[in-house]
């Protein structure tokens, strides 16, 4: 199973590429690169300067790209996710598929 | 409704297993340059294995230190010696020693399949 749109929030994020495409905070808007670390409440994302910037999940747009593998060779999707679904620790975010099936 | 609950059981450890054998990949990718997040790779994988009660494959397993928890690459992080009835291995980071009794992997895996 690879990553798709529908199980991207409970996949690894870490090797992602990501940009940030609104936040609360408007020096954060932007920010594209390599997600390179994950906590509970924010990702840290490599820039291509090699610039580390931690980017809090709450409040934030991401667009991810995720490689898929079509017959036409290497495509990239564009995933674009609200932060605050991500919010939980990296290990108790599959955890979450409990959650929301429920409902 | 109880076969539903057994599906989604099995969905969540198929995914906690490929974003444990995802995070190795990432942390053997990223040792040269960045060995510090490899370790932390590494320990995020055991986490997730713990989380979903799934065992580390024992090739997976013996890349990691046992006392440390660091990412272990024979040569560089780690040191591997045959010593009689069993290989040390040495974490050149906290310098403690893995013993490992001479049994080929495919057979340790026989015997506790993943």
């Amino acid at each position: 199973m690879d990553i798709t749109p529908s199980n991207l929030i409970y996949n690894e994020l870490i090797g992602l590429t990501t940009r940030v495409i609104d936040s609360t905070n408007p020096s954060l808007i932007n920010i594209r690169g390599k997600v390179v670390d994950e906590t509970r409440n924010t990702l840290t994302v490599e820039t291509d300067g090699a610039r580390e910037i931690v980017v809090p999940k709450m409040g934030t747009i991401f667009v991810f790209q995720i490689p898929t593998r079509s017959a036409g060779g290497h495509e990239v999707k564009h995933v674009k996710v609200n932060g605050t679904l991500l919010l939980s620790q990296p290990e108790n975010r599959i955890k979450n598929i409990k959650k929301n099936n429920m409902r | 409704m109880a076969r539903q609950r057994k599906n989604q059981k099995s969905l969540i450890k198929d995914l906690a297993a490929q974003r444990i054998d995802r995070l190795f990949e990432l942390a053997h990718e990223e040792f040269r340059q960045n060995p510090q997040r490899s370790d932390r790779y590494v320990l995020l994988a055991r986490l997730i294995g713990m989380r979903y009660r799934i065992r580390l494959p024992t090739t997976l397993k013996r890349m990691m230190c046992k006392h440390c928890r660091s990412y272990l690459v024979p040569g560089s992080s780690s040191r591997v010696r045959l010593r009689g009835k069993y290989i040390t291995v040495t974490c050149l980071r906290c310098n403690k020693q893995m013993r490992y009794p001479y049994k080929s992997i495919s057979k340790v895996e026989e015997d506790n399949p993943a």
